[in-house]
């Protein structure tokens, strides 16, 4: 089953888009649920995604890609 | 698809953290002590977490007064504590000079060997931010020139993760430089390179060994710091033109791993040395005259790619004018070249 990976709603206050700063896992490799994936920054201050649920991740923003709440980042593959 | 286990990356920001909270678990000597180290995590983020698992005992906010909280250091330090002190920006070592190099560096001499000063001074470095003349300079040359302290520049998150924990480890004063285009912080305009796989458990990078980042028979490029991405790509680029370049990562710079450096000329005959600190009077001169007092034999005259003698300029296309690059690089080998 694919589970996307976006960015939380209420990860940062307000509206404002983000970077994506670090991809800390490599595409294709097995990520567990809960394993911080990315950095997204936003106005100087940085925030961590993690994985929602385990499996294959395909990256599909990559590193200096602008990001918006609810904006779909990467997938998971169980 | 081919699937592999995840293997971690780690920025430099969070290896240094993990580094220093896997020291603090296991000595509770350990302790740190800067601006906005605390809650915050530090504003290029090498203390993030540790203020939520150790508490402001051990993870201390200081007032902007780096003479008091950097002599504090000391103080401990020379009585039995291990003080991680930051030291915000490098370019303000002006005002606390007097803690880091009368006290902190020559503490244990004055004393006879009697008192060890077991502490690590973490300092950031390096401009392309446009954050001018006073945020934005390395310096590594002022510090490695004065005797009395260890100095390391990690260029990617595994070394610094090592040499963080060596430095805490160390009954001598460490200072610890870190790049902030390394860092992993967005702002700073991030080095991908410098975010690699990082073990988990604790481990220590020796200080005073060189790295040999990748490997070539036609020329040495010498660098530290984000200088030896400079080279990587340099290197890439040199390779479509059928020249192979050897990357020497010092890593170190007290003790600097003269050997290494040697070895590689050796091989090669060729020499470049890259540094974003000064031109004059700096690490580019110290490497270049290690190897031609040892061994004067070489194919080309070594040349150097450093920053200019001029304050730091604020406006984005005089300061990117003034840094070193892979372009400048390559054309310093070209020149070499056609100077045979």
């Amino acid at each position: 089953m694919m589970t996307a990976i976006t960015v939380p709603e209420d990860l940062w206050e307000g509206d404002g888009e983000g970077v994506i700063t670090a991809w800390l896992v490599d595409d294709g490799s097995e990520v567990a649920q809960g394993d911080l994936v990315a950095e997204v920054m936003v106005e100087k201050a940085q925030y961590e995604i993690e994985a929602p649920v385990s499996g294959v991740l395909t990256i599909a923003k990559q590193e200096d890609q602008v990001v918006a709440k609810g904006t779909p980042i990467a997938s998971l593959e169980a | 698809m081919t699937t592999t286990t995840a293997t971690r990356k780690l920025t430099i920001a969070r290896a240094m953290a993990e580094a220093t909270a896997q020291a603090m678990r296991e000595d509770p000597a350990v302790f740190v002590m800067g601006e906005d180290v605390g809650p915050l995590g530090g504003v290029f983020g090498n203390t993030r977490g540790l203020h939520d698992e150790f508490g402001g005992e051990r993870v201390r906010n200081t007032p902007i007064s780096e003479t008091a909280f950097i002599g504090a250091a000391v103080g401990a330090a020379s009585d039995g504590m291990r003080p991680i002190v930051e030291l915000m920006f490098v370019d303000f070592f002006g005002v606390c000079m007097d803690a880091i190099y009368n006290l902190m560096a020559k503490n244990t001499y004055f004393s006879g060997g009697r008192v060890r000063v077991p502490m690590v001074l973490m300092t950031s470095t390096g401009g392309g931010y446009s954050d001018a003349g006073q945020h934005s300079q390395c310096l590594y040359a002022t510090f490695a020139h004065l005797p009395g302290m260890k100095v390391v520049v990690p260029s990617n998150a595994h070394d610094a993760k090592g040499l963080m924990t060596a430095a805490i480890r160390d009954d001598n004063p460490v200072v610890f430089m870190y790049h902030k285009a390394l860092q992993g912080m967005g702002w700073l305009g991030t080095e991908k390179g410098a975010t690699v796989p990082v073990s988990e458990e604790a481990y220590s990078v020796e200080i005073g060994k060189a790295a040999v980042a990748r490997e070539g028979r036609d020329l040495t490029l010498v660098s530290l710091g984000a200088g030896v991405h400079h080279c990587l790509r340099a290197a890439k680029a040199l390779e479509a033109e059928g020249f192979d370049a050897e990357v020497v990562d010092l890593r170190s710079l007290v003790p600097l791993d003269r050997e290494t450096v040697r070895a590689s000329v050796a091989k090669t005959g060729r020499l470049i040395v890259v540094d974003e600190d000064y031109h004059s009077f700096g690490v580019s001169g110290e490497i270049i005259a290690s190897v031609v007092e040892h061994d004067h034999r070489l194919k080309a005259a070594p040349a150097r790619v450093a920053y200019p003698d001029i304050p730091i300029p604020f406006a984005p296309t005089m300061e990117q004018w003034a840094l070193p690059n892979a372009d400048k690089i390559v054309a310093a080998f070209h020149q070499m070249l056609r100077n045979d």
